[in-house]
């Protein structure tokens, strides 16, 4: 299962970067989200997984492809060939990068954690859980989030809408 | 002049929208109940061939040449008819007869071809118009079709039956009386 | 049930779960294409017209038209594929499929009856067994993802007014989402679960503690977004005949055309159940506390098809919005009415504790 979703994942990532058609690149990072999705359910957290794909698939995504419908852009002009230096210089940073992120992970303690104790996975994430979690713990940063966000929605209607 | 289109004033009830869509909605469901409770044979809908309409009278359907009680053709390929034809489908070759009777008002011209084109005919009843002797109706019958060309060029022994069966007489498929050739009259 | 599992060599389980799939999937489905006949006759009462009566089963019995629906399958199977020059392969053969497997799947959470217990296992009648944790968040998630079927169809026939049905398909979408989510977490509030089952057994079995009684508000807000999501008729934005030729299905004819309207009638099939579940106490049979498992069934099945027959109802009774006007009903009525729902809600709870 972990495989088939990892794949759909990188699959879907790859496609994006890799795929001219900006619709296609956009469906391609949809695959993405669903492959994200599946492996938060792997990890016991159905919540994540299911406001995964509302937020990101059934909205974000949807106003963007809807944005790029709108501004009609079908074809990209085609991009400067990178000099050869450029392309080595960003193979050896990626690989710089994921040599990194894979040493992090393999150190951390969360995993030696798993691998040696034998005590029983934590229990399904449930909207309860998330909820307890979200204002008993983390109050100040969501209310921080909130008026963020509330800032942000001001802000750009503020913008658009020129004479209010 | 303008003409003052008067606004309607709606109540506060119709500015919800539900009570007028409840509203509405329960019409059409008066409708749906009604019609659930009529057997189909019953409905506006005249389902049409199991069931046909009551034909109007003076409708223009399929025409009819006319003829006399022994089965002489009325016409006299006097060619008014197909003079009147806006559509141009009638056309007609005459021919005399011998045999002068009482029942047939001593006619002795008549068409021994007479054809009508029904894919051009426009059913105006120009010809029943024009006819002097009224030979030629338009009657009810519309179920005029065929499946090639050919068979819609109705003959003269096609268009002198077309209602033989309706009206419960004979088919035809001669004149009562022979032609005779062309003679020529010395003035 | 074990029999047939040891003559399949699996476990009754696996063999349960199977088959509830293909029950629950294939009605469904079946439904669907039935509702295309309801439709098809519903409205021709509601007209005074007669309907589809004339397609008979083997050449003899006419049943009320319901023939016409293999007579159309058939036709459907046998027609030119057509495939316009300029569209985008791939994803015009795509879009049919996007759109009709989440309308489908969505109904994967809600239960069609009451859990029963035999031989000592529970067997639950919904797809996902209760406590999966996704709960009711499921069918929206899926629910938001039916339009990328109308939006890929739209986008890749490389047609005018396709991508306009697609546009306007996606924006009603955004909107009414929100409406959606805001009158759902009402009930999820007041029922203290977010999980079907839990839902429904909140809601008891007295039809006035059922959530429509108890949020009259927020059902109606829900419904009508309901509209909106399954593109029914009051906003059916995606095809508008008048406006934009036939809106995202313009290019499309033969079964992918007929998968595309199967997609719109399975999510009509599983919006109707949603709303069932979520303010007519999905499987309760009103005034009894403990009914038999068939008979909840059957209650179910009734809710269900009622505002399934709502939906066509409302489609033939009422004219399509203007746009803005669907837009300004979207975003300054229904949303704050679902709002002020579930701030009353809220603080009914908190005079409560």
């Amino acid at each position: 299962m972990f495989i088939t979703f990892a794949f759909v994942t990188l699959l879907g990532a790859l496609g994006m970067l890799l795929q001219k058609n900006v619709i296609v690149a956009g469906l391609c990072m949809v695959a993405t989200f669903f492959g994200v999705a599946g492996l938060f359910l792997l990890l016991a957290n159905p919540v994540a997984a299911a406001l995964q794909i509302i937020v990101y698939s059934g909205a974000i995504m949807v106003l963007v492809l809807f944005v790029i419908m709108m501004l009609n852009s079908h074809e990209e002009e085609a991009a400067q060939t990178a000099r050869p230096v450029q392309r080595w210089v960003s193979v050896a940073l990626v690989a710089a990068l994921a040599f990194g992120a894979v040493k992090l992970v393999l150190t951390s303690a969360g995993l030696k954690a798993l691998a040696v104790s034998g005590e029983p996975m934590p229990g399904a994430m449930t909207l309860q859980k998330v909820g307890t979690t979200l204002f008993a713990e983390h109050l100040l940063g969501f209310e921080v989030a909130g008026i963020l966000l509330l800032a942000a929605m001001v802000g750009a209607v503020a913008l658009t809408k020129r004479n209010l | 002049m303008g003409v003052i289109v008067k606004k309607v004033e709606l109540t506060w009830l119709d500015r919800t929208y539900v009570w007028p869509v409840l509203q509405g909605m329960s019409i059409t469901f008066g409708h749906f109940i009604r019609n659930l409770f009529t057997p189909t044979a019953k409905r506006y809908t005249v389902q049409y061939p199991d069931m046909k309409r009551e034909i109007p009278a003076g409708y223009r359907g399929l025409h009819e040449l006319k003829r006399f009680e022994d089965g002489a053709i009325k016409c006299v390929a006097c060619f008014m008819c197909q003079e009147a034809c806006p559509a141009r489908c009638i056309s007609i070759e005459a021919e005399e007869f011998s045999d002068l009777n009482l029942s047939q008002g001593f006619q002795e011209k008549r068409p021994a071809k007479f054809s009508i084109d029904m894919l051009r005919c426009i059913y105006c009843g120009m010809c029943e118009e024009a006819c002097p002797k009224d030979a030629i109706w338009l009657r009810k019958e519309y179920e005029v079709a065929a499946y090639d060309r050919l068979s819609m060029q109705f003959g003269k022994w096609n268009l002198m039956n077309t209602y033989a069966e309706a009206d419960g007489k004979e088919q035809l498929t001669q004149d009562p009386t022979p032609s005779v050739p062309r003679r020529t009259i010395a003035m | 049930m074990d029999k047939l599992a040891s003559l399949l060599h699996t476990t009754p389980a696996i063999v349960w779960m199977v088959g509830k799939v293909v029950v629950v999937f294939l009605s469904v489905f079946l439904l669907a294409s039935v509702w295309t006949w309801v439709e098809r006759r519903g409205s021709a009462m509601i007209q005074d017209r007669i309907g589809p009566n004339r397609a008979l089963l083997f050449g003899r019995w006419p049943i009320l038209g319901l023939s016409q629906l293999l007579a159309d399958g058939i036709k459907f199977f046998f027609k030119e594929d057509l495939v316009p020059e300029a569209a985008n392969k791939g994803l015009f053969w795509l879009a049919p499929f996007l759109a009709f497997v989440p309308a489908l799947m969505g109904f994967a959470v809600i239960p069609v009856g009451k859990s029963f217990i035999c031989d000592g296992v529970t067997y639950h009648l919904s797809v996902l067994d209760p406590g999966n944790g996704m709960g009711l968040l499921y069918p929206l998630a899926i629910g938001g993802l039916a339009v990328y079927g109308v939006l890929l169809a739209a986008w890749s026939s490389n047609n005018k007014w396709s991508i306009l049905g697609g546009m306007r398909a996606s924006a009603t979408m955004v909107s009414y989402e929100i409406g959606i989510s805001m009158a759902v977490v009402a009930v999820f509030m007041v029922s203290g679960g977010y999980d079907p089952a839990e839902v429904i057994k909140a809601q008891g079995h007295l039809p006035w503690t059922w959530y429509v009684a108890r949020q009259p508000l927020g059902f109606l807000v829900f419904f009508t977004c309901m509209f909106a999501e399954t593109n029914r008729l009051p906003f059916d934005f995606a095809e508008g005949e008048s406006e934009i030729v036939a809106g995202f299905n313009t290019e499309y004819g033969s079964m992918k055309f007929s998968l595309l309207a199967l997609a719109e009638y399975s999510h009509l099939m599983t919006a109707s159940a949603l709303v069932a579940t979520l303010y007519f106490g999905g499987w309760q049979v009103p005034f009894m506390a403990d009914p038999p498992v068939l008979l909840s069934v059957a209650s179910f099945l009734v809710k269900m098809l009622f505002f399934a027959w709502v939906f066509v109802w409302v489609r033939w009774t009422l004219p399509r919005f203007r746009y803005d006007q669907l837009m300004h009903l979207g975003w300054k009525i229904l949303l704050p009415l679902s709002m002020a729902n579930l701030v009353f809600h809220a603080w009914r709870m908190s005079q409560g504790h």
